[in-house]
């Protein structure tokens, strides 16, 4: 399948919006699961993912065309 | 009957003398006398709200008039919200502007904050907006939450129920705060001036709209600006599933929950692997924790993981533990990160204290 990624802050550094081709990738788990090891800076901080807008709080399908944002806290003020 | 001053919002459609009634009955402190809350206070001032506190315990740098907007080049070394309150009274004197020259801390936060209807943050560290956020949370007072980091903002509304009355808070988005160095603030990774005046600027017409009952304010969403290429885009947060976090019920907990110090907590937390906890299994000076409420599934085997759910761990807290390896367990890594964080205020560097990372969900074929 394949999905658009888009990313804020420090984690767009990283990992540019871009457009992935998966492979067994079929939920939200897995999809973190692959991205921390796509991307490895990411399992060592703070994030949250959002699937089509709507964040992500229990594993949920991802389906072909999903967009997923990929976003962490800023603090500054 | 209100002055000339306001002339140009009362004719606006759906605006008239009741909403500056409104503004002008409101009462709103705004934590954080900054690149957020400069541009916030002098709209908010302007707009003719009847009541604000202002809270900063810092005094002007250099470094922070190319976006603090209040203050001039000879103002640097004074207090900030001496000079902001000073400021302010010149701008619109009908406004009463009450100042808290420190830093809003465990000890002052909820006798402040109830003496407010509308919480505007405008901090610059992680611990201070937790606290905000579970002070916010626990006293039902409506949060209007931003940040900023280099050329991007967030803002967000919380603690206001929606239409179908659902409540959200920051720990929705992220139950953990980051550690110490995680996430760079504006004094490591820089900020573009102009963008917390952008940002500054939306908290105030989000403080304004909910005053007034105007529009649709950021109720259970996240917004994030880029001012590099003027792209806004914006994701709904929904409440967490339960047991993910637990937020203070009265004044006791909060105190107990936000007393851990983030910055200077004695050793740390290791979070582990599924492979580690085996390792860590097979060594004989080994505890495994599960932090999990009773009825939660797959149940595990209570003679290797001893259950301690996270409703009665402060009871947990009072036996003493004898191994020297204490690891916690729960459905996701997120409570057992919470329960180690207990442990190590009471054990320190004497023990390690693990927490597994990813939970019982993101190892199914390790128990």
């Amino acid at each position: 399948m394949e999905i658009d990624i888009i990313s804020f802050g420090k984690i767009s550094e990283f990992i540019h919006n871009q457009s992935l081709t998966l492979q067994n990738v079929g939920d939200s788990d897995e999809l973190k699961h692959y991205l921390e090891q796509a991307f490895p800076q990411l399992a060592e901080m703070k994030y949250v993912i959002a699937i089509d807008k709507q964040i992500v709080q229990k594993n949920i399908e991802l389906n072909n065309k999903a967009i997923v944002a990929i976003m962490p806290p800023f603090s500054g003020g | 009957m209100f002055s000339e001053r306001y002339d140009r919002q009362i004719i606006l459609k759906g605006f008239g003398t009741p909403a500056q009634q409104q503004l002008a009955n409101a009462k709103v402190l705004v934590i954080g006398a900054g690149g957020l809350g400069c541009p916030a206070l002098q709209y908010l001032v302007s707009a003719g709200v009847g009541y604000i506190g202002i809270i900063d315990d810092d005094v002007i740098s250099e470094s922070n008039l190319h976006r603090q907007i209040l203050y001039a080049t000879a103002d640097v070394g004074k207090l900030k919200v001496n000079v902001a309150k000073e400021k302010l009274n010149a701008l619109n004197a009908d406004v009463e502007i009450k100042i808290y020259p420190f830093k809003i801390d465990i000890s002052n936060i909820l006798e402040i904050f109830r003496q407010y209807d509308f919480i505007l943050d405008g901090t610059d560290n992680f611990e201070s907006r937790y606290l905000v956020n579970d002070a916010s949370s626990l006293l039902k007072k409506p949060l209007v939450f931003a940040a900023v980091s280099a050329f991007e903002g967030q803002l967000a509304v919380f603690n206001v129920p929606d239409a179908h009355d659902e409540v959200t808070n920051y720990r929705d988005l992220f139950p953990i705060p980051p550690s110490k160095g995680e996430i760079p603030n504006c004094s490591e990774n820089g900020v573009l001036g102009v963008l917390p005046g952008i940002i500054g600027t939306m908290q105030a017409a989000e403080i304004i709209k909910l005053i007034t009952k105007l529009g649709q304010p950021l109720i259970n969403k996240i917004l994030t600006y880029n001012v590099l290429n003027q792209s806004f885009y914006e994701i709904s947060v929904t409440s967490s599933p339960v047991g993910t976090y637990q937020m203070p019920k009265n004044k006791e907990e909060f105190l107990m929950m936000n007393n851990i110090p983030l910055a200077n907590a004695p050793g740390e937390i290791i979070e582990i692997e599924g492979k580690e906890l085996t390792s860590l299994q097979e060594q004989s000076s080994t505890i495994i924790i599960d932090v999990r409420e009773i009825g939660e599934v797959p149940v595990l085997n209570s003679a290797i993981f001893k259950q301690a759910p996270m409703s009665v761990f402060r009871k947990f807290l009072t036996e003493d533990i004898t191994e020297n390896h204490i690891v916690l367990i729960c459905q996701h890594g997120i409570r057992s990160v919470v329960a180690a964080e207990y442990l190590l205020e009471k054990y320190g560097k004497s023990k390690k204290i693990y927490s597994l990372k990813g939970g019982i969900s993101r190892w199914k074929n390790h128990f």
